[in-house]
């Protein structure tokens, strides 16, 4: 039915595909794994119209398709579910699938809608009433109308991206059950997932991608999850950077029964781990699992609604951003553009964000620019900032030399303890081996660091001791000697069990 | 927000391709590099397309234009009565720019006015026993309290319940204009007068003039020292600073631990405190009453003056007075040419709506 040659799309310097086969026969769910910016998304994309390709053919339905947006692709007989929904809360069930659809008459008819709406329903078991609002109904009856919305538009191929992330364990049950049904019908189905479980069960061929290639293509009879674990991570890891075996030092950090609860939703679970000087606490896990809400606790930015966070023996639970920086506490988030870096000011300015109240950079509420001038001259010398100058603003300058900025301001000061939250993302070759060797200069200064990615690769490069983070959950570091690669890449895809087993 | 986002486009190079587009293009951008180019040049436009409607109404833009001119600076009195007239633009507009700098959308100027000069006539009237030169700052002081005040009110609303502050200070506007009214229908009315106003304030607290012999009153003098002030805590103190920071970026902000709740409260007390003593200036130098609807037009005018300025505080100063003259020479363009005097308002917002375009052609925002 679907049939994509050789795709590839670049962005910027970025290869986001580069050549990527995937075949699609009707009455077939098709499974396409990845980490996270594998390019699974980016191909999903091209597929839909939403962004076009720069090399590669794409037949659906033997017909060929190509320089589509949505709206043709849509026309063609394809569905997107996309992960975050379009659909109108303060409008029904039925007004939702009306909007925007195709038709040739001006006038709508929802009497007509609904009743294919409970049709449809009827036969796939969604179980939607048409006349619901959809500010009314739970986060998992929602994706059905997304569903139903696409069927009723005539799709004969749907794209599910990641689908199960936000539902509970039932609804994904229910979900899978509404899949078995479409494929049944002789409707294909793309499944983008990281969970090999939910893979395994449904699907009948498994596509692998990394790095923006095929990585391997498999029946998933015969397949194991540690296999497609292992496929998914890439069998090869690359020679490590040099790093010396430095003895870690006393404790510095600990954090005791940690949890954050924020509108009644729980997004950490109670967490408890110690960081000694120089030492690297490398953190895996999939996006979205809690490592921004457990690095912002950390940090200070949002506070803990229980248990405690102990620097150098001082309890910061519930200290300001400032108290935590005067402790030592440094932090790298994960997103430059907006957080870390305040892009529309010059390279000196951001290079003193965490200072500029403080002498000798200001007096009396007073900035002493030249300070500022010369702390900026240092500073770039010292971490090989290029810039043409260092009062133009900080958007000009590469995402390398960006990061260069934000590391010379919180490693610069020597911090006891630093949170890096992907602190290579986005750059270069170049500028993430800079990145890496700076981190690990500070280890070897007796810096404690948390360094947290989805790449099991860094985590795998950098960690002293390696735990993995999972639905808001952190398991128990595990020594770098001893730590198992395709159980890491089993925990990172949602193996409860082995999360559980260890933290128990 | 959306005020300062449409100035915000994204930094898109065009493709390569194009080498003489590309040229012209870096060509022009150079011509536009510069505030005041861009302003000028706004100006300019906004004159040529007014011209055009001036035409088409039958009359001659060139005269009108000379009347205009004339208006606006023919005599001592003209220049004096332009001045008076870019006075609270000025201090009301660099309130606003600093609010919107800090992506805080203040668009309470005018009950902001009001409310100040309700404060300063109160006390100019108290009849405390106090000298002119004493009681005259106290009355100005009490301005920049009450309108303070009512900005910090729309800010503690704003704050505290979670209500948008544009909504915030508009509708506050309605209340602290009818207050005036209320004001001057009781306790600060003149009794027996056929329309609401207060008694006439004691000559002794009357700000002094600038040029002995015209009505040029020091509250320029105030709009200088302002707009100095404003550049200087803008650029120059951690409190500017942070306003940047924030302006900038709400997450930035909260990553380096500012609290943009305190900083907000601040600039919006420091805007109130501006357009409060904007409010006595015009009581105690132009009118010398508190009058019914004295602050009519103040807060949309402050909003262009800043966004005129392109929120730079130094530059709110000719912006101030491009507009306030620009008024003041209307009535005589009305008088000589017979060109409608509203035809101003026109150059007045093609002027703003040209000078947002050429921030938008600068493919920046502009630098923080």
């Amino acid at each position: 039915m679907l049939e994509m040659r050789g795709i590839k799309k670049a962005y910027g310097t970025v290869q986001a595909n580069r050549g990527i086969d995937l075949d699609v026969a009707a009455g077939q769910i098709v499974g396409l794994l990845g980490e996270n910016g594998s390019g699974k998304s980016t191909l999903m994309k091209l597929l839909f119209g939403v962004v076009s390709a720069d090399a590669g053919t794409i037949r659906f339905k033997d017909k060929p398709l190509s320089g589509h947006g949505p709206a043709q692709a849509m026309a063609a007989g394809l569905g997107m579910i996309h992960q975050h929904f379009t659909l109108v809360e303060a409008m029904s069930v039925t007004e939702n699938v009306m909007l925007g659809a195709p038709g040739s008459s001006p006038w709508l008819s929802p009497r007509e809608t609904a009743s294919r709406i409970r049709q449809e329903s009827a036969t796939y078991g969604l179980d939607i009433d048409p006349d619901a609002m959809i500010g009314d109904l739970p986060h998992g009856r929602r994706q059905r109308v997304e569903i139903v919305k696409a069927i009723l538009r005539g799709a004969d191929l749907l794209i599910l991206d990641e689908p199960t992330s936000n539902l509970s364990p039932p609804e994904v049950e229910g979900l899978l059950g509404i899949m078995a049904r479409l494929r049944d019908q002789g409707r294909a189905i793309v499944f983008i997932s990281h969970k090999l479980d939910e893979v395994i069960a449904i699907c009948s061929e498994v596509v692998v991608l990394r790095d923006g290639a095929v990585a391997g293509t498999c029946r998933v009879e015969g397949a194991t999850r540690a296999g497609l674990a292992r496929m998914m991570v890439g069998r090869d890891m690359p020679p490590p950077i040099a790093r010396e075996a430095t003895a870690a030092g006393r404790n510095v950090l600990h954090v005791g029964q940690m949890a954050l609860t924020e509108r009644g939703v729980e997004r950490l679970a109670p967490i408890s781990f110690s960081l000694r000087a120089g030492e690297i606490l490398a953190i895996a896990g999939i996006d979205g699992n809690g490592q921004t809400e457990l690095a912002e606790c950390l940090a200070g930015l949002r506070l803990p609604t229980a248990g405690g966070i102990d620097l150098d023996g001082h309890d910061i639970t519930l200290a300001s951003v400032g108290e935590r920086t005067e402790l030592g506490m440094a932090y790298i988030p994960v997103d430059r553009a907006t957080m870390s870096l305040v892009t529309g000011m010059s390279v000196s300015d951001n290079l003193a964000l965490r200072d500029f109240d403080k002498p000798p950079l200001s007096r009396g509420g007073y900035l002493a620019r030249s300070y500022f001038a010369e702390r900026a001259r240092e500073m770039s010398q010292r971490f090989a900032i290029k810039a043409s100058g260092l009062d133009i603003a900080a958007r000009t300058l590469s995402g390398g030399n960006q990061q260069k900025i934000v590391l010379a301001r919180e490693i610069g000061r020597h911090p006891a303890v630093m949170i890096a939250h992907q602190p290579v993302w986005g750059l270069d070759p170049g500028a993430t081996h800079f990145v890496i060797e700076q981190i690990l200069a500070l280890r070897a200064a007796g810096g404690a660091i948390i360094y947290i990615s989805s790449s099991l690769e860094e985590v795998m490069t950098l960690g002293d001791r390696i735990a993995v983070m999972q639905g808001g959950r952190l398991s128990i570091p595990i020594d770098r000697d001893t730590v198992d690669l395709t159980q890491i890449g089993l925990m990172m895809a949602g193996d409860d069990s082995l999360i559980h087993g260890a933290a128990a | 927000m959306t005020i300062l986002s449409n100035i915000d486009t994204v930094n898109n190079e065009p493709p390569p391709r194009k080498v003489t587009f590309m040229k012209a293009a870096s060509v022009l951008r150079r011509l536009l590099a510069g505030t005041a180019t861009r302003a000028t040049l706004a100006v300019a436009l906004a004159l040529l397309v007014t011209a055009v409607l001036i035409l088409i109404s039958g009359k001659n833009p060139l005269l009108a234009y000379a009347a205009l001119l004339k208006g606006a600076f023919g005599s001592i009195d003209r220049i004096a009565f332009g001045f008076n007239k870019s006075t609270p633009y000025i201090l009301a507009g660099l309130g606003v720019a600093l609010c919107f700098r800090a992506n805080v959308i203040n668009i309470g100027a005018e009950g902001q006015i009001a409310v100040g000069g309700i404060g300063a006539t109160a006390v100019a009237l108290s009849g405390l026993a106090l000298p002119g030169l004493l009681l005259m700052p106290l009355a100005l002081l009490a301005g920049v309290v009450c309108g303070a005040a009512w900005s910090g009110l729309a800010a503690f609303v704003s704050l505290k319940r979670g209500v948008h502050e544009v909504l915030c200070t508009l509708l506050l506007n309605f209340v602290g204009v009818l207050l005036v009214s209320e004001m001057l229908h009781g306790k600060l009315g003149e009794p027996g007068a056929g329309f609401p106003q207060s008694p006439l304030l004691p000559r002794a607290i009357w700000l002094p003039k600038l040029v002995a012999g015209t009505d040029l009153h020091i509250g320029i003098v105030l709009a200088v020292i302002a707009t100095v002030a404003c550049h200087i805590l803008f650029w120059r103190t951690t409190f500017g600073f942070r306003l940047r920071i924030m302006g900038a970026s709400r997450d930035a902000a909260r990553y380096v631990g500012i609290s943009s709740i305190r900083q907000t409260m601040r600039v919006m007390l420091i805007a109130g405190g501006l357009a409060g003593l904007a409010g006595g200036v015009e009581v105690l130098g132009v009118h010398y009453r508190l009058i019914e609807g004295f602050s009519a037009g103040f807060g949309f005018n402050a909003v262009g003056v800043a966004l005129l300025a392109s929120l730079n505080p130094l530059a709110v100063l000719p912006a101030g007075l491009f507009i306030g003259f620009l008024e003041a020479g209307a009535l005589a363009m009305q008088r000589e040419v017979g060109v409608p005097s509203s035809l101003v308002f026109v150059i007045q917002g093609l002027t703003m709506v040209f000078v947002l375009c050429a921030l938008g052609l600068r493919g920046e925002r502009s630098k923080v």
